[in-house]
């Protein structure tokens, strides 16, 4: 047992005091909070303000429109509420609202359009844009009522898709309160009127007990993904460690100071326990960056409700990245104590590599509907409930006992797969200069 | 240590594999206390028995006892064992190594710390001890491997080729230091197929070949036994004790000297003082004795043949 524990304290050591296990440890959550916070601060980077001449030959739109573009009115428009939905937003982009608020301005240059023909404004008008007087310019049509009308609107920014989507808006938003206007309706009535429903979103589990449905999504995916690199990424630890023993002859005094079994059980727990404190970290920073983000975002107002994340389900995690540890990392000791060298070990490898990106898949089919017949088996299956079952907990807590079922197959197969590693490795480390063919592994086995 | 106590006990030991017989009705003992040479040609079955006394591996067949103990993990502890092909972690600090394979010998971090301190120091390799495996030459990094081996202050060490790799003057100094662990009492098992230094450091020695225990005892029995009573002489005068038949049984002129086959029964002393007697003069009188190179080259060839 002291040497069990001497061998699990050297694994242990050797990656956690390692300086990459610091770099990947930590540059996970900083790369998470990047991908949360640095969009918002990409778009809260106002540009210039955009100089535009509105060329109304009605008189009518252009003050609505400017009205509709003056500063108050688009920082109103970008922080209503639910309630002041009104029929031009649509529900796309909520990025969009960041940029808004942000606050896109316009100057408007007055350009006096007396007489001139349509071709004559646009050859003047062009001119100004290169001679960069202007940004923009917009023509109004006079026949702005008919479903013919096109609104030309010229640009040397036609690539800042938010302000031609403010200024689309607004234009649309002035038209129509011209046509209220000309039909003698009341637009405060009409905005009234045709408000959007408040359609909330709430997904119930079998118990009954309510779920909130959005970013589960995202929250399940993350967590699919974490496992998947972690379970890889140890298993790789552990060929690697188990081929440098072997091919630096260090077995041959390993083997004669401790039992194989302690020596393959101590390296498996060593590394596990190291694979162990870097998710309780990524889960920690995880759960600290959640809870700061969606702060942050209800600040701006966005919904954004996270999936119930209790104590309970991070133990399941722990338990799944644990039986999903112990089986991966068997599968590659065992292929490491049959190779010679670490590139040799990665042809086999392809096997648990197969494994882990189709658990992975699998987890979508989970997402998607996790009550379902195929995501019940895929989330007991050895091999690839260590990532679908934490996957479909998330989306969707499954009875009980379909997760002890799980832990349960999953544990039947860690214990068949050690029992034949075992086998494998007392014979393959002390096996130099070639590769272990299959039969022969297959006699190793049986004559243990 | 008394010198008649038996360190290792092999008895009748046998290990197949499949077909193969790699050690085959193997017995010797080893006596505490001095130095064993375990000779045989590559293939003889040397390191499959080395491993079987470390408890790498199990005889299928035969006892091996050591200090009269079956093997366990607990012989296991008391063991040092430098295997031939041996090598270190590559990337990982010389000290967190040696840490490493003293605990898996039971030695508590404190006594080994000490113990690392002073080996390193022994070895003129103290500034090294933070350093990397890649950093350090090839015999340095042999030196760490030996020092490895004797950390826990093992009752029984068993060294497979250990110079092998070694400059000369590096040889010298590893052969020191097992001189100085022997008279501490130390049983050591010595593994190679270089029989000149074999022949300096050991007390006793075993030759095996092809699976089987060829020819074993203390180097003085076993060159003993192996000499064909020849002397080389040379000398003027003293031809009628030579043509002596109850003395001398055949005489084989060379240039400048004479090779005489003893009669037997007849004893180099006797002849010796009969010449003497006679009033010859005698400028070179030896006992021609084997080396363990020829012994070894004569029994492996009659062995295969």
């Amino acid at each position: 047992m002291r040497k069990f524990l001497a061998v699990v304290k050297h694994e242990y050591k050797k990656i956690v005091l390692k300086w990459t296990f610091l770099l990947a440890t930590l540059l996970f959550p900083v790369l998470g909070a990047a991908f949360a916070v640095i969009p918002a601060l990409i778009f809260s980077i106002k540009g210039e303000p955009t100089r535009m001449v509105i060329v109304d030959p009605t008189g009518k739109i252009a003050p609505r429109l400017k009205e509709n573009l003056s500063k108050e009115k688009t920082a109103k428009i970008s922080l209503r509420d639910e309630s002041a939905r009104d029929l031009s937003v649509s529900s796309q982009g909520q990025m969009k609202n960041i940029a808004e608020q942000a606050g896109e301005t316009f100057n408007f240059i007055e350009y006096s359009a007396d007489a001139k023909s349509i071709e004559q404004l646009r050859s003047e008008l062009t001119g100004k844009i290169t001679d960069k007087e202007i940004d923009a310019y917009l023509i109004v049509p006079p026949n702005y009522d008919s479903p013919a009308a096109k609104f030309d609107f010229f640009s040397r920014k036609a690539g800042d898709i938010i302000s031609n989507s403010i200024l689309e808006r607004a234009t649309n938003g002035a038209v129509r309160s011209q046509r209220l206007a000309d039909a003698n309706i009341e637009e405060d009535k009409v905005k009234d009127l045709s408000r959007n429903v408040n359609f909330s979103k709430t997904t119930i589990n079998e118990k009954g007990v309510e779920k909130s449905g959005e970013g589960i999504f995202a929250v399940a995916f993350i967590i699919g993904m974490m496992m998947y690199i972690l379970l890889m990424a140890y298993g790789q630890q552990i060929l690697a460690a188990v081929v440098e023993e072997k091919e630096t002859r260090i077995a041959e005094i390993l083997f004669s100071s401790a039992k194989p079994f302690e020596l393959m059980m101590g390296k498996l727990v060593g590394v596990g326990l190291a694979g162990l404190t870097q998710l309780a970290i990524w889960i920690f920073s995880a759960l600290v960056l959640a809870g700061i983000g969606l702060s942050q975002m209800s600040a701006m107002g966005i919904n954004f409700s996270m999936p119930d994340i209790t104590p309970l389900t991070v133990a399941y995690f722990f338990i799944f990245f644990l039986l999903g540890f112990f089986i991966y990392a068997t599968i590659y000791a065992l292929i490491g104590s049959m190779v010679t060298t670490v590139q040799e070990g990665g042809q086999f490898a392809m096997i648990p590599i197969v494994l882990l990106v189709f658990g992975f898949y699998m987890s979508f089919t989970v997402i998607r509907d996790p009550n379902s017949t195929a995501s019940f088996w895929v989330s007991i299956a050895p091999f690839l409930a260590p990532i679908t079952m934490p996957v479909r907990i998330l989306a969707e807590t499954p009875p009980f006992w379909q997760i002890a079922l799980a832990i349960l197959l999953n544990g039947l197969a860690i214990a068949g797969l050690v029992w034949l590693a075992a086998r494998v490795y007392r014979v393959g480390m002390l096996m130099y200069g070639k590769r272990a063919t299959i039969p022969e592994v297959w006699k190793w086995i049986r004559q243990a | 240590m008394s010198e008649n106590k038996t360190t290792l006990h092999v008895e009748n030991v046998s290990k197949h594999y499949g077909e193969f017989t790699a050690v085959n009705n193997l017995s010797f003992d080893v006596r505490a206390g001095r130095v064993f040479g375990f000779l045989g040609p590559n293939g003889a079955g040397k390191t499959t028995t080395i491993r079987m006394i470390v408890g790498i591996t199990a005889p299928d067949e035969g006892l091996i006892e050591l200090f009269g103990e079956r093997i366990s993990n607990e012989t296991q502890n008391r063991i040092g064992y430098l295997p031939e092909e041996r090598g270190l972690y590559k990337k990982m600090k010389i000290v967190d190594q040696l840490r490493y394979f003293a605990a898996l010998k039971n030695v508590s971090q404190a006594e080994a710390d000490k113990r690392i301190d002073f080996w390193l120091e022994r070895m003129k390799l103290s500034e090294w001890k933070k350093k990397k495996t890649t950093d350090l030459s090839k015999g340095m990094s042999q030196k760490i491997q030996f020092v490895s081996t004797v950390l826990h202050n093992p009752d029984l060490l068993i060294l497979d080729e250990p110079f092998s790799g070694l400059d000369p003057v590096n040889v010298e100094f590893l052969i020191e230091i097992v001189a100085e662990l022997k008279a501490q009492g130390k049983t050591i098992i010595f593994s190679t197929h270089l029989m000149e230094t074999a022949e300096r450091l050991c007390d006793d020695i075993i030759l095996i070949n092809k699976s089987r225990k060829v020819i074993g005892g203390t180097l003085r029995e076993v060159k003993g036994s192996f000499s064909k009573n020849l002397i080389a002489l040379r000398c003027v005068g003293g031809s009628e004790v030579l043509e002596d038949e109850s003395l001398v049984a055949k005489i084989i002129t060379h240039a400048d000297e004479k090779e005489i086959e003893l009669a037997e029964n007849a004893d180099a002393q006797t002849l010796l003082k009969r010449l003497i007697d006679s009033g010859a003069s005698i400028s070179k009188f030896e006992q021609i004795e084997p080396s363990l190179n020829d012994i070894f080259i004569e029994k492996i060839t009659e062995t295969n043949a």
